[in-house]
Formats: C-alpha cells, structure tokens, sequence
C-alpha cells in the first residue's frame, strides 16, 4: 500500500484527490451523492418561463415605456383568437352566436381581464337626433338582419371593422387580455381550453405574445426532455463504440446525469433565493442541458479512456487510476475553468437569460468537474476490471484512426495549417453576410401548428406586432388629438402596418355622430370645448370603460396602439428610425412621446444580441488567453490556444452567413459555448505537449503528444455529437446550434490537432527551450 | 296596560310584515314635492385616480324629473342635462352642449348605462315599481345601531334589469334605505351601497351616497349640499330651452 501510495501524485492537492478516491471511495462516493442531492433539490423551484420582454434589461427604455404602459393600461400581451370558415361569410346568426359563448364563458374566468370583439364593443349612432351608444352586438341570438345591420355599420367604420373582422368577412377576431403577464402558460391554456370546445364547429387560429409566451414553457419542457433522451442515447452509442465497455459508459453516463441534476436544482436554488427573472429557463436555455451533458460527458470521457490505457500499460487497477488521476485532474481542473470563464462572459450579456445561463451552466460545470475528479475514480476503484478485456487489451477504432492521422499533420505541418487558413478566410467573407433575426414567429418551421397560426394572424388578420406610442400630455387638446391622427396616418402607410387605433378616432366618431352623422364631421373638432362636450355626452350613456385602453382616467396619458404583420429586422430598424423622425416632426415637443411596443423591443433586442455575441467573444478569447498564459507560464501558449478557438467562431459565423442562418438572441450564446468547449481540446494538448517535452526529444514530441492525447480528443468530440440531438429540436435557432455545435466540434478539435499540433510544430525550438528554462 | 297591549300588536303586525308590505310601506312614507341641491360626486378608480364633479339640481315628484347643470370640472361647464321619467315609454333624455350650440337626445334604452361615468346607473337613480320586484323578507338586522328590515329584491323577468337581485336594509324608523348590495345577472356581487340621510321640513333626505362596483373596484361618491325642499319649483323648468342657463336660485 505504501509503495502505491508514495507513486500516487508529487503534487500535495493531486495526491490528496487521489487518496481520497484510492483509500476513502465509499466515503467519497456517499458525500458527493449526498451533495448532489441537496444542489438537485432546487429543481421544486425550477421555472420555465419564456416571456420576451424578460429577457432585456429593466432599464432599458423601450422596457421602461413597455412596463409603464401595461401599468396603465393593462397588459399589453395579449391573445388573439380568429375564427371562422374559409370560403364562408362569418355575418350570420350562428357565428354571433357562438361569438357570444365565447365571450361570456372567459368573461367568467378569472385569469381574462378584458375581452375585445364585436360582442363586447359599442356602436354609436344618430338615429332621428338621438346620440344612442349601443352594444354593437346587443344580445347573443341575432336575426339575419341584424348581423347585417352589423355588417354595414363596421362597412361604415372600417377602423373598428379591421380589429373584429378579417378582410374577406370570413373570420371573426376576438382579443383576449390577462390580467396579468404573470404565469401566461396558464392563462393560454385557460383561453384555449374554453374556446376549443365552443368553436370545435370552425377553423381557429391564435395568435399574439401571449399566446406564444404561453405555449413556450410546455414546448421548452417537452423539447427538453426529448433533446436530453436524444443527446444521451448519441452518447451512449458513440462511448460504447469506442469504449467497449458497459460499466464504462454507465460511469460516464452517471457522471452527466447527475451533473445536470446538479445545474437544474441549482437554477431552482438561486431563482428561489434571489427572485431574480435571469435565473427563469427560457428557450435560450433550452440547449443547456445538452451542453453541459457534452461537457460532462467530455470529463468523463478522458478519465475511462486515459484508466484503460493505463491499466493496460500497469496491469493494476490502483496504479492505474493513481497516474490516470495525476495526469487528468489539472488538465480537467483546467479545462474546467476555461469552460467556465468562457460562459461566464455570458454574464456581460445585455440579455437578461443570458446572464443565468452563464451562471448556472458554470456551476454545472465545476459540479462535472468535481464528480470526474471524486466520484468517478471511487466508482472506477471499487468495480473489479477484467485486466483481459477487449476495452483495455486492444485500442479502439478511434486510437487506429489517430496513429494514421497524426503521420498526416507531422509530416506536412504547413499544408495543414494553409488549408485551416483557407478555411478561416471563407469563413471571414461570410461574416458581413450574417444577419439577426430575433421574430420568434421564424422560431418555428412552416407546416407546425403554432407557425400557421400565427402566419394565418399575419396574413388574414391585423397582424400580432404591437407598435405602441404613450403621449403624455393634454390629450383633450385638439392639436394633440390632431397630431396623433397625423401621426396615425404615417404610421398606417407602411404595408406591412394593418391598423392603428387612438382616442383621436373615437372623437373622430363622436363628433361625426354630434353632427348628424354626416361623415365631413368625422375630424377632431378645432375648439377644446367641443372635444369636452363629447366627452361628457358619452358619459352619459356609455360605458367609463370604454375608452380605458387608449386613455387614462385623468386624460393626461393617451395610447396610440398598432398592430403590423412580421417585419425582417432591416424593416424594423428603417421603421422604427422613421417613426422616430415623424414624432419629432408631427408632435408637440412640450408632449412627452415614448414609442415602444413589440416592434421597439425586437428593434432593441438585436442591438443587443449584437452587442451580446461581440462581447461574449472578445472577452472569452481574452479570458481564456489569459487563463491559459498563466496556468502554462507563457504568454505564447496563451495565445497559441486561442487561435483554433477564433478560427472555430470565424468559420462559424462565415458559414452562418452564407447558410443564412440567423444571429438570434438564441443563437447568440454559440461564440460562448464553440469557446468554451473548444478550448478543452487545445488544453489537452498543451498540458501533454509540456508534460511530454519533459520526457521526449523535439524530434518526437509532437507525434507523442498527437498519439497521447489524439484519440481522447477525437473520442471527446465524437461524444460531443451528442450536440446533434438539438437538431431535433421543434426551436429551429436551436437545430442550428445543434448542427454549428457539430460542426465547430470537427472544426475546433480538427483545428487542435492541426492547426495547433501544426504550430506548435512550427515553433518547437522556442516552446520546448522555453519551457525546459522554467 | 293599555300601553302592554298596544306594544304587543304592533310588535305582531310588525313582525307579520311581508316583503312587499315592507316595500310598500317605503314607497308610501312622505316625500319632499321637490327638492334642490348642489351634488359633488368623486370618482375613484381602480388605481386611485379621481375626478371631481359639481353640479345643481332641481327634481321634483321623487326625481322622476330633473334637470342637472354641471359646474366643474371646468371642462364641463355649461353643459346641462334633462330627464323624464315615463311609465309606458322609454324615458326622455337630453343633454344641452354648449360648444355645439346643439341639445341632443340620449339614448335611454340601456338602464344599465352608467351615469356620468359614475358608479351609479339610470336604474340605480329610477325609481322601483313596486309591481316590477318580488319582495322577500329576510332576518332583521341592525347596522350602525339602526335597526333595519333587510329585503331580497328581485327583479321580475318581464323587467329589464342589469342586476339579478338587490339586498336592500331598509332603517325601520326612518323608512329610508341604508345599505344595498346589488348583485348582476350572473348572481355574482357587482355594487355595494351606502347611504346617510338627514332630516329637512320633516323629510328624510338623503345628504350622502357611497357606491363600489366590486368587479371594477371603482368607487362614487357623492354629497349633497344646499339641500332645499318643497320650494315650489315649477314643472314648467324641465323643458329643453332651460338647459341652457343655469338657476339663479
């Protein structure tokens, strides 16, 4: 015992790990389940919760705006709801009919705050000089004429007709407030769960933020668990494979799992500690899982492989693990840490999820760290190995294809690192190509249910972008009513731009209505006092509600709210600078404007996953350099590690440019993961280049550090295609992370073994005498 | 013991009262000919935001005609508004806008409209035909050391009523109501009442009314001022012309 002990580690932290794991296993085995257990239990105050709006900053103006127009005027996310038969005008009695059902049934629950359609809107109308305010549909059996008095009079005010009836008068619209942005999962499927029965007779179409927002946490969770069976299934098949080794895979494979039990009950923990929305799981978090199972899996990978090789050379299970664990535990410590710093830029992230995913994905990953450093190498010292086995005796497939691999890049080392920067350059070309897209509508693929409706609502009805202006000022002054018209009209002349609607049209309406109906009067009266005269006549008989989404109860706040079909981010960026320039052309600059709404908000989120993905970069690359100067005392390794890593995210974003693949708040977190695990190859490399140049003459070293840590690299990027399983994500930015993932997995290890294997070949002379001074 | 047995029967033919004996012992006590007052209702919304509004008032044969001129908010100054309660027809309602120069006709078919943005509706400020409501009885109680007839008011289904029934606690002594509970057609709670009354020439009148709609947490309220009674106003000033100018008295 004490002679295997006086070889387990020089070094008093690594011999430590390793006494713990060679003389304590059951021990250690029992602690880190028992800690496990504890991180894990956070996952009771686990939450998914994809509401856009909560992933900018709270500060951040649009967000400010946004927040202080759903104070109020109620929550601005709401749900649409079309119904109808194509081919079939909607204005008959069974239709209103059916109308009315649904607007009773989710009047009465308690989770709607106010419905918007026919069936709850009033009309106003001259009728022999009497001012009536009346319900547009007063009761729920109508005759066939009276829909069709209905009929002509939202012919008569086609602003009113756009919001309740599609173009082709085949479709009713109801619209569907919370009565809170809170728990909108359970909102939506209230509303869905009380319309669907009602309607079973027509075709019916939802649409609008809360309804996706809605839909997203049980999509995220399915998506998830199917993505997290798809990702371990992959690796499992790829470790078995290479390993041959069931108990092995399974060692691996409890390694991952209880890594991830670990980060989920972690997310829980510091949600439920802090209150803190950045730790709510949204759909960027969705790849999370996978992620960490890769870098997990990765861990694991390195240890099995490197205790197979060793108990083959030492023919004895102790030693075997004693110099698996004396080589690994800083290789993994340090990959760890690189890891970590890399997602941890996440936290620099304007983007509010982006930050919890930094943090938490970290902390799994330190937990990988810990259970591949403790736990594992228990678990391995109490199973008997079979010292004559095929894993242990033979080297696999992978191990073959190495020893052939590294003849090519040793021999040839400038025309491999030509051909990796051919392939740097083309990535470099694509970069001005990418675009960013952050519409969620483009989340899904044509030909699912949540994508058709919502395009049904985009090309039948008013749209489901919101464009809200807050005007803060006296809204019963007629140039302020005026200006809002103009304004209004401005905004209504872009195409894509169905509707708009504001106090204005109301008295607009009113005053037509004062004056006899006749429509020369439908204009904002000049005189103040006439404005309040309408106001006060329609106190009298109509409803102090009515008016309570476009003005406040003091008359001091008016909204001008519009809806417009999906616009491309170019189109939203030209809009909203326009619309910007309008306001300062056409309103009072003693008026207090803020223009916000959907199209502002998805206007600011692509500055920001701009900002996000360039600073998530630069720092990374920065950190993981510095990092990696310090850890191998030259600022050369620093550098020489960095350099598979930028060419990885260069030809990553080149090939995201010419596959026209989105730069999303979703896919803005890949720089951060390509850096993060990519990096591990290329400390694996460093570590053995120096341990091995110890011990080996310049003239071999390359090809023995190649031999040594070529097949685990290679394995571990084999097992990191367990990233593939995001393909079969229902998110399509998330299939793409999962095909770029794939790919930057070939790239950023390929890229170690020849383009830094090439390098460091390169500049051997200065590396290796360097480092023997030290 | 004269005295013994007087308090006895009246104590039976109290406690023998029905519903609708109660009411029609409400709608029978002796009321002002007409009555004059200067009202300031607030209104208060579900976020705390109120609006102030003053105005004059002449009715007469229990407010089944009034004329109302606004004075503040300042915005609606001049404008004045006429009611005329019929039996068998809609009622007639007119509005005087002064910018317009215009009287116009208001719709009166909804009772459920609210008035003036307020909490209280036509059919709140109408008065109830006997004859339109059943009467229930429920238990005395007494509230704000009153004691009180409580009844279950419920409209009868040729009526069109916004509300499905009322609880009405009528003050046994002055035969005026002081709390009401107003419930919709849903049978869910919608409006609750308050009212404080005063005594004038020998009438109970009301000088305070208090209203929260429930479901929109809004509130109404409104105090009556310069009360006057049976001053002699002519019936002749609830025409339209009168709209137009505000009483000098």
């Amino acid at each position: 015992m004490s002679e295997i002990k006086s070889k387990y580690s020089k070094h008093p932290l690594r011999k430590w790990f390793i006494t713990q794991s060679l003389d304590f296993p059951l021990r250690t085995i029992l602690i880190s389940l028992i800690a496990t257990i504890f991180l894990g239990s956070g996952i009771r105050f686990f939450i998914i919760d994809d509401d856009m709006m909560k992933i900018l900053p709270k500060n951040l103006d649009s967000r400010i705006s946004w927040d202080v127009i759903q104070e109020e005027f109620g929550s601005t996310e709401v749900i649409f709801i079309a119904f109808g038969k194509q081919g079939e005008s909607i204005f008959n009695p069974d239709a209103f009919a059916a109308l009315w059902d649904v607007e009773e049934q989710l009047e009465a629950s308690n989770k709607v705050e106010e419905i918007t359609s026919i069936s709850t809107a009033t009309r106003m109308d001259n009728l022999d000089g009497f001012m009536e305010i009346d319900d547009l549909q007063p009761y729920r059996d109508m005759r066939a004429d009276e829909v069709n008095d209905v009929k002509l009079y939202l012919e008569k005010n086609p602003t009113i007709k756009k919001r309740f009836v599609s173009e082709d008068n085949e479709y009713f619209m109801i619209t569907v407030q919370p009565y809170s942005s809170e728990g909108l999962n359970y909102f939506r499927d209230e509303v869905v769960s009380i319309v669907d029965p009602i309607l079973s007779n027509y075709e019916i179409y939802y649409g609008g933020q809360a309804y996706v927002t809605g839909t997203m946490p049980a999509m995220i969770r399915d998506d998830v668990i199917i993505l997290a069976r798809i990702g371990i299934f992959i690796m499992a098949m790829v470790l078995l494979l290479n390993l041959r080794s069931l108990p092995g895979v399974a060692m691996v494979i409890m390694v991952i799992a209880l890594s991830l039990f670990a980060m989920v009950g972690s997310m829980g923990w510091i949600y439920h500690l802090t209150g803190s929305e950045r730790f709510l799981f949204t759909l960027a978090n969705t790849s999370m899982p996978i992620i960490l199972l890769t870098i997990a899996n990765s861990d694991g990978v390195h240890v099995i492989s490197k205790f197979f090789k060793e108990l083959r050379l030492k023919k004895d299970k102790r030693l075997a693990i004693a110099s698996t664990m004396d080589s690994l535990l800083i290789p993994i410590f340090l990959t760890s840490i690189t890891t970590i710093a890399a997602f941890a830029t996440l936290t620099l992230s304007p983007l509010e999820p982006l930050f919890g995913y930094g943090v938490v994905i970290g902390i799994g990953i330190a937990w990988a760290w810990f259970l591949s450093s403790l736990l594992l190498p228990s678990v391995i010292n109490l199973k008997h190995w079979n010292h004559k086995s095929s894993a242990i005796t033979k080297p696999s497939i992978f191990e073959k294809i190495i020893n052939r691999f590294g003849k090519v890049v040793l021999t040839h080392p400038k025309y491999v690192f030509s051909a990796g920067a051919f392939f740097v350059l083309i990535g470099l070309t694509g970069l001005s190509k990418v675009i960013v897209d952050v519409n969620m509508t483009n989340f899904f693929r044509p030909g699912t249910e949540i994508r058709d409706t919502m395009d049904f609502m985009d090309n039948n009805m008013t749209g489901t972008v919101d464009i809200r202006v807050r005007i803060e000022g006296d809204i019963k002054d007629p140039k302020t009513l005026s200006s809002m018209r103009t304004l209004q009209d401005s905004m209504e002349k872009d195409p894509k731009v169905i509707t708009s609607f504001s106090i204005a049209n109301v008295v607009e309406q009113m005053h037509r209505t004062v004056m006899d109906d006749d429509p020369q009067f439908e204009t904002v009266p000049v005189e103040r006092d006439k404005v309040n005269n309408l106001f006060t006549m329609y106190s009298m008989s109509g409803d102090p509600d009515d008016f309570s989404s476009l003005v406040d109860y003091e008359y001091k706040v008016g909204l001008i709210t519009a809806f417009s079909k999906v616009m491309t981010t170019q189109e939203i960026f030209a809009y909203v600078n326009k619309m910007t320039n309008q306001v300062k052309a056409v309103m009072d600059p003693a008026l207090n404007i803020d223009f916000t709404g959907m199209i502002v908000i998805l206007r600011d989120l692509v500055i920001m996953v701009v900002r996000s993905s360039a600073l998530s970069i630069i720092f990374s690359l920065i950190i993981i350099g510095i990092i990696a100067s310090i850890f191998f005392k030259r600022i050369l390794w620093g550098i020489l590690a960095v350099i598979p890593l930028s060419s990885a995210v260069i030809i990553n974003f080149g090939f995201m440019g010419y596959f026209g693949i989105e730069l999303s708040h979703i896919t803005a977190l890949l720089s951060s993961v390509i850096i993060g695990v990519g990096v591990d190859f290329a400390i694996h490399y460093i570590s053995q280049y120096r341990r091995l140049s110890k011990t080996i003459g310049t003239n071999k070293l390359s090809r023995s550090v190649v031999d040594d840590v070529g097949y685990p690299i290679i394995l571990d990027a084999g097992s990191n295609m367990g990233f593939g399983a995001l393909l079969f994500s229902a998110f399509v930015p998330i299939q793409y992370i999962g095909g770029l993932m794939v790919f930057a997995m070939v790239s950023t290890s390929i890229g170690t073994l020849t383009v830094l294997a090439a390098l460091a070949e390169l500049l051997k002379s200065r590396l290796v005498k360097r480092d023997e001074s030290l | 013991m004269k005295i013994f047995w007087k308090l006895v029967f009246s104590t039976t033919i109290i406690f023998s009262q029905t519903g609708i004996e109660i009411a029609r012992m409400f709608d029978a006590k002796k009321t002002p000919q007409d009555m004059s007052n200067v009202a300031n209702m607030i209104l208060t919304n579900s976020k705390g935001k109120s609006r102030v509004n003053k105005m004059v008032s002449r009715s007469i044969d229990g407010n089944k005609k009034q004329i109302i001129w606004f004075l503040e908010p300042k915005d609606d100054k001049g404008v004045a508004f006429l009611k005329i309660e019929h039996e068998n027809k809609d009622d007639e309602m007119r509005m005087w806008l002064p910018a317009f120069n215009k009287v116009r006709r208001i719709s009166s078919k909804k009772k459920g409209d609210s008035f003036m943005g307020s909490d209280l509706s036509y059919e709140d400020l109408s008065n109830r035909d006997i004859d339109d409501h059943t009467y229930n009885r429920i238990d005395d109680e007494i509230i704000d050391e009153k004691s009180c007839y409580v009844l279950e008011v419920i409209p009868n289904s040729k009526v069109r009523s916004s509300y499905s029934k009322h609880i009405t606690w009528i003050d046994k002594e002055s035969l005026m109501i002081i709390k009401e509970q107003s419930f919709d057609r849903r049978g869910a709670l919608k409006k609750k009442k308050k009212f404080s009354h005063s005594e004038l020439n020998g009438y109970f009148v009301m000088n305070s009314v208090f209203v929260e709609d429930v479901q929109k947490n809004h509130k109404t309220e409104v105090s009556f001022d310069e009360l006057r009674v049976d001053t002699g106003i002519s019936p002749n000033l609830f025409q339209e012309k009168n709209l137009k100018r505000l009483p000098r008295n």
